[in-house]
């Protein structure tokens, strides 16, 4: 029976075209806006994950167990002995899932230059396997990276200007050191950065981590850190559960965490959006429900003297009833095509090429991420099959009442027009 | 309830009502539409309900067919009491016993003359190519060949009711049911659908039963009933046919 009523639906739409066209199209803008907003919400959530992780800390990192949270200078991996540095990034780098490891070892001083002192945080690194993990180091705006083995130092834009200094200038960095007493060195600034994010561009330099290592009287085995990035950064966790497993034999008391253990406000923002879509489709498709609703109504209504001839003839309630939500299939059809047809170039143009939002507001920080100026929408893969779900529920649940309305007239008096 | 001893269901007569009454309410008026119709009409007849507007011919008709449900008293057809049948099974019934003619809104505007011609075919689940084979056959009797694709809105009136005609009597139901099959019809047009239900009456022995205003249709009636104000007065057997 599917044959004659989908045509006999697709045919009914057609005789009032411009009816059925509006109500299509309110369906079809519905769709759009709901795998378009979820869209826009990922790409929000993607920049606020991909900078948060992508920028600084990598998107896993491997610690001594008591390092987090409290970040004593003293809990370096493997304890005062340290570790093999380099074996232990060969053996981070070494899941599948992760694309380069580096160390760093933490500390904090004061920076001065002529009359300005600051106090910073420094960050130790090993220059040629930072720049693969953190995505900072492409940050650089006046000089260059620090070289490995110099008294070099590499500081942000705001923290240059309270120093009032650049690139190739000189400055004295003091730093308590782990036996107790107080390193203090010359330090050339290799060259300026400028991250987006406030407190980094203000308050923290990069330091080679040889030199910083000499300065706080550390041997080259002692190191905070083992940061790792990890492409996607929601494979993070699966690594962190593997690697648990690698490292535990060869260093032992190391401790891998996946982003989201050390940002887990990040975790909590990106359940936020996901709850939000959520609130996005129900609410399009609900309003939608009440004007597909009063369409199909007035549709029917209009055509009550055929469901009665059609009752007449021998077409059961029951039929009658599945015309109806048969109509309002070949409408949700109709409807998703359209939808299709608004929302994909749209996507696709928006995810390949996102505006530019810069003249309407700058840069902000949401958890710690970054989110730049542009309109980044990831495709919701998921929230287009949702969507369109949805849609069907909803020009089927609005075709309910009038199906079960066309099936139930009297046909004696629907035909006698009373 | 008596029992005639000729009302084997092999020859049970194509309707027979027993007491039967329509009584309409509405905010206080009560209308006596049908009253107290013993009736019964046997398989193959022609017969004609008559009567001034308003006598109940509607009613009754509408009765008979399963289309409202009679007030008091109890319907037949076909040797089957329809009189208690579900909303359901009273349109199953109609689709397999009953053909309906009415006096307008006859097709569905959305299918084409063929579409409503073999409409209730397909309710049955007859295969399409035979549903058409038939179709076509029977438009080639009625002089609807040609015209099987267009739409009702594009035909005449005549030729619209010769659709719904077709419709009726393909199924071979054991009774049509024409309400006023002629009105609105000029008088050439309305003698030739009068042909053409008498040829079917004849031809496939289908029970044609008619409310109707028009006096050619009533002269051509084998069986003559008048109704005034839902009684029967008058009920006249002709055995000259139509
Ligand atoms: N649904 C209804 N509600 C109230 N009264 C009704 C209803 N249907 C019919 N009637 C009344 O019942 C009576 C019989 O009506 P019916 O339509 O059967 O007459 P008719 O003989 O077919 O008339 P006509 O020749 O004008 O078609 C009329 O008084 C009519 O007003
Ligand atoms: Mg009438």
């Amino acid at each position: 029976m599917s044959g004659p009523w989908w045509r006999i639906g697709w045919r009914n739409l057609g005789r009032n075209p411009r009816r059925s066209l509006f109500t299509a199209g309110g369906l079809a803008v519905g769709y759009a806006a709901v795998v378009v907003m979820t869209g826009l919400g990922r790409g929000m959530v993607a920049e606020m994950i991909g900078n948060g992780t992508g920028i600084l800390s990598g998107q896993l990192q491997v610690h001594a167990e008591g390092y987090l949270p409290e970040r004593s200078v003293h809990e370096t991996i493997g304890g005062r002995e340290g570790i093999d540095v380099d074996a232990l990034v060969g053996a981070v780098a070494a899941d599948p899932t992760v694309s380069a490891a580096a160390p760093r070892l933490y500390g904090g001083g004061l920076v001065s230059a002529g009359d300005h002192t600051l106090a910073a945080g420094f960050v130790g690194i090993d220059p040629a396997r930072e720049p693969a993990v953190s995505a900072i180091m492409a940050a650089g705006e006046t000089g260059r990276l620090p070289g490995a083995g110099e008294n070099e130092l590499w500081i942000g834009r705001e923290m240059a200007r309270q120093l009032d200094v650049d690139a190739g200038d000189i400055v004295v960095v003091v730093a308590p050191a782990a036996d107790g007493s107080l390193g203090n060195d010359l330090f050339t600034v290799a060259g300026v950065f400028r991250s987006g994010l406030g407190d980094v561009d203000a308050s923290v330099a990069f330091i080679p981590l040889d030199a910083l290592q000499q300065l706080m009287a550390l041997p080259p085995g002692r190191v905070h850190e083992v940061a790792a990035r990890i492409a996607d950064p929601w494979d993070a966790a699966a690594a962190e559960e593997r690697l648990l497993g690698e490292l535990a034999t060869d260093f032992p008391g190391t401790a891998p965490r996946a982003w989201n253990r050390f940002q887990p406000e990040m975790v909590e923002y990106a359940a936020l959006f996901e709850s939000m879509e959520w609130v996005i489709i129900v609410v399009v498709f609900i309003m939608a429900v009440f004007g597909v609703a009063n369409t199909m109504l007035m549709a029917t209504f209009e055509r009550r003297r055929e469901f009665a001839l059609l009752l007449a003839i021998g077409t059961t309630p029951g039929v009658i009833l599945r015309s109806v939500i048969w109509e309002a299939f070949v409408l949700g059809v109709v409807s998703l095509t359209l939808g299709a047809i608004l929302t994909f170039p749209v996507l696709v143009w928006w995810h390949n090429a996102p505006p530019d939002m810069s003249w309407l507001y700058g840069d902000f920080t949401m958890a710690g991420g970054l989110i730049r100026p542009v309109l980044r929408v990831e495709y919701p893969p998921e929230m287009m099959v949702l969507g369109a779900v949805a849609l069907f529920a909803t020009a089927l649940l609005a075709a309910v009442l009038p199906a079960y309305r066309a099936g139930r007239l009297p046909p004696a008096d629907t035909l006698a027009g009373r | 309830m008596t029992h005639e001893p000729t009302a084997v269901t092999t020859a049970a007569p194509a309707v027979r009502t027993k007491g039967l009454w329509k009584i309409f309410e509405h905010d206080g008026i009560v209308v006596e539409a049908v009253r107290d119709v013993d009736l019964t009409i046997e398989r193959g007849d022609f017969v004609v309900l008559a009567g001034p507007s308003g006598s109940g011919k509607t009613t009754l008709l509408n009765m008979i067919g399963g289309l409202s449900r009679p007030s008091r008293g109890r319907i037949e057809v076909d040797g089957r009491d329809i009189t208690d049948l579900t909303e359901s099974r009273l349109a199953r019934w109609r689709l397999d016993r009953v053909g309906f003619v009415f006096q307008a809104y006859n097709l569905l505007p959305v299918l084409t003359a063929l579409e409503n011609a073999e409409f209730t075919m397909l309710l049955r689940g007859i295969p399409p190519e035979e549903r058409r084979s038939r179709v076509e056959e029977l438009f080639a009797e009625i002089g609807m060949e040609g015209l099987e694709g267009r739409r009702p809105g594009k035909l005449s009136g005549g030729q619209q009711q010769r659709v719904a005609i077709a419709r009726a009597v393909v199924g071979e139901p054991a009774l049509v049911l024409a309400d006023e099959p002629t009105a609105n019809l000029d008088s050439k047009t309305s003698d030739g659908l009068i042909d053409l239900m008498s040829r079917f009456n004849r031809e496939l022995g289908t029970t044609f039963i008619f409310a109707t205003h028009d006096t050619e249709l009533m002269r051509r009636a084998r069986r003559f009933i008048r109704l005034v104000d839902g009684r029967v007065v008058e009920d006249e057997r002709r055995d000259a046919p139509a």
